[in-house]
């Protein structure tokens, strides 16, 4: 039974990797990397510059080599079936570039033949398709070089889809795009999802990959930090933001919440206290949504109360600040750091609200 | 999102092979590049020609006077060669001097007509000819690292052995088309010019075996512009960039005559073992050992040696040049498969 289930997941799983590791002389660009990509995963792949994202997507297309350790993709192993995998992968790494003489359309015909696409005019039809989908028709037979950053990326994406992969690697697609067009591309993502394409996105734009993916790994100079469901991620960093009628009331508020956690309310946080746009001061405290309304009776019963409650979700982008946060010799990582450091005079009332 | 229309072609490495030349000939054909390249071949092989012809009529137009050289024939021993008629000699009959003529005329005007002019089309196709693959191919190696295109391709599926392997037969295909144009452009510019001199072509040459000779001749100067091609596509692969294909190809085939001729220089002064060990180095050079394949060609195609390196046997040619390309091409698909993409 075990068996059947190990060999589901591996049938499921479109990229595997194993202890993978890029060293550059003493540099470790990539270092003992685990990740796992599953068959129709829109998976988010974050990390700060220089923190290995790219020499992973390089190592996965077989563009570098990997110092030690192994990628499996579509249960192939990389190192020996490279080209059977690369035919199932659609890929942009970094910006895209292309023949600069060639139009569009001719460099698409290029790549064509060079992904085993029958030469000549038989994948016009295609090309025209791919061209269409990045709304690039109407440039078809304009000179690459005379083509805005934005119209690049686009073409790096037609190129990508050309042969309509069951995996598209793709390395900062919205990188030059304006917003129409970074909305674009997000629409574009969802729909290949939709057909069941798996999506390895790497990007720095977080609110980007948080409408789109459902599984991200985030990785930090080289190791990875963090890797699961964006839900699951987010799940910590859910809180509850508080405005009581009388900012005297504050002290009490603190007063009340503390100790509710000391007599075994456990998932109350840390608790800051914060001043929203309007000036007036707030409470922040990191609990689960769900207990919203618990924390309204508990201020309640001692006669406290809630101007404003909202549950806050949180975003990727405070995820992955405080997974990627610079960490001083001695100092904890993460979320517990930042909440151990939330509770300091001087950090409380800094951080500008603006969510009440 | 509709079904999409993919018409894949055939997977068997032959197959990928061929389609990626045919991707590479697409991308020359469409560059600008290949067509000066192409156009300045055509414009110097028929210029060539047209020089030649200028030379032709020259010498038919020349006075009487250029072609008298009884008298310095009969001059004493020791004394001054004289130059043109000189007074205590007889004018020649009209007679004599168009002969002289006649002969001079033939001298000058043979380069328009074969067999020499197939000779002069190719020595001259293995000089500028050479310059311009050297930029070409440079730039179809080189270009890749240098605009960055190599990480797209190598991305879609073929491995970079098979990319190597369609880089080299695409460079082959232009070289073929490349020599065969200079050569047959030279060869019918001159057959155009030819009645300028008013000698007629003498097809006593023409056999069967001189047509062989000719193709392998032909293919001698194919072969010579592939070594400067793999050493182009060599340098382009290990620089990564455009620059350094042409200019560590131009270097070689610059140098090497120059460094030939300082060692035999050298070695001629040098006495013992080590002066001849110096005089033999240039005997593996690329240059003196094609020259030498030309040569041995060339004696059936032209008669007597067309050019003057001595002492190279056709094997020792061909085993030398076969190290050098085993050296450059083994070197560079090395390089190739083992480097990172990083760039």
């Amino acid at each position: 039974m075990n068996e059947n289930i190990e060999i589901a997941h591996q049938l499921d799983c479109i990229i595997s990797t194993n202890r993978l590791t890029k060293a550059f002389g003493k540099l470790v660009a990539v270092n003992d990397l685990h990740l796992e990509v599953m068959q129709g995963d829109v998976f988010g792949f974050l990390g700060p510059n220089g923190s290995g994202k790219t020499t992973t997507i390089r190592m996965l297309l077989g563009l570098i080599r990997p110092t030690a350790g192994r990628v499996v993709m579509f249960g192939m192993d990389n190192a020996y079936q490279l080209p059977a995998i690369l035919q199932r992968v659609g890929a942009i790494v970094e910006t895209p570039v292309f023949y600069p003489y060639l139009s569009g359309m001719d460099n698409l015909f290029a790549v064509a033949a060079a992904s085993g696409m029958q030469s000549g005019k038989a994948n016009r039809r295609r090309i025209e398709e791919v061209l269409e989908l990045v709304e690039l028709r109407a440039q078809a037979k304009m000179a690459y070089r005379k083509y805005s950053l934005g119209m690049k990326q686009r073409l790096g994406i037609a190129a990508a889809l050309l042969t309509d992969p069951e995996l598209i690697l793709l390395d900062e697609p919205t990188n030059g795009l304006d917003p129409s067009g970074m909305f674009e591309i997000r629409q574009l993502i969802h729909r290949l999802s939709e057909l069941g394409k798996t999506i390895f996105l790497s990007s720095h734009l977080l609110n980007e990959v948080q409408q789109v993916c459902n599984r991200v790994a985030i990785l930090q100079r080289g190791n990875l930090v963090k890797q699961g469901h964006v839900g699951e991620l987010l799940l910590g960093s859910e809180q509850v933001l508080v405005r009581l009628n009388a900012p005297e009331e504050m002290q009490a508020a603190l007063a009340t919440l503390r100790s509710a956690r000391e007599r075994g309310a456990d998932w109350i946080g840390a608790i800051r206290v914060e001043t929203n746009r309007q000036g007036q001061p707030i409470l922040r405290i990191d609990a689960p949504k769900a207990h919203s309304a618990e924390i309204n009776a508990l201020l309640a019963a001692s006669n406290l109360f809630a101007a404003e409650l909202h549950p806050y979700e949180g975003s990727l982008e405070e995820v992955y600040l405080q997974l990627t946060a610079p960490t001083l010799p001695g100092e904890r990582r993460g979320m517990a750091a930042l909440a151990e450091r939330a509770f300091l005079p001087e950090v409380a009332g800094e951080k500008k609200a603006g969510l009440l | 999102m509709s079904a999409p229309s993919i018409v894949m072609g055939r997977q068997d490495y032959p197959s990928v092979v061929l389609r990626l030349v045919g991707m590479e000939l697409y991308k020359l054909r469409r560059r600008t590049l290949s067509r000066v390249v192409g156009s300045i071949a055509v414009t110097l092989a028929i210029l060539l020609f047209l020089l030649i012809s200028v030379a032709t009529i020259f010498t038919s137009n020349a006075p009487a006077s250029s072609f008298i050289q009884t008298c310095q024939s009969q001059t004493a021993p020791g004394s001054q060669p004289a130059s043109g008629p000189a007074a205590n000699c007889a004018t020649p009959p009209p007679a004599v001097v168009a002969q002289d003529r006649h002969a001079a005329l033939q001298e000058t005007s043979a380069p328009l007509r074969l067999p020499d002019s197939l000779n002069v089309a190719v020595q001259f196709a293995l000089i500028a000819g050479t310059i311009l693959i050297i930029i070409l191919v440079g730039t179809i190696a080189g270009g890749e690292y240098s605009i960055g295109t190599v990480r797209l391709m190598y991305t879609r599926g073929p491995t970079r052995t098979q990319f190597l392997i369609a880089r080299l037969l695409a460079a082959f295909i232009i070289i073929a088309l490349g020599m065969l144009l200079m050569t047959i452009l030279g060869i019918l510019s001159g057959q155009l010019l030819n009645p300028l001199s008013g000698i007629t072509q003498n097809g006593d040459f023409w056999s069967t075996g001189w047509a062989g000779h000719a193709l392998l001749y032909l293919f001698i100067g194919m072969i010579n512009w592939f070594m400067y091609a793999a050493i182009a596509i060599f340098f382009g692969t290990l620089g990564r960039s455009t620059a350094a294909g042409i200019v560590g190809a131009l270097t070689w085939f610059f140098v090497e005559p120059v460094l030939g001729s300082l060692l035999g220089f050298l070695g001629g002064f040098t006495p013992g073992p080590f002066g001849d060990f110096l005089k033999a180095i240039p005997d593996y050079f690329i240059g003196n050992n094609f020259s030498a394949l030309l040569s041995d060609q060339g004696q059936y195609l032209f008669g007597g040696s067309t050019t003057s390196t001595p002492a190279i046997s056709v094997m020792h040619a061909v085993l030398v040049l076969l190290v050098y390309f085993a050296f450059f091409i083994g070197l560079t698909w090395w390089i190739n498969e083992r480097r990172d993409v990083t760039n």
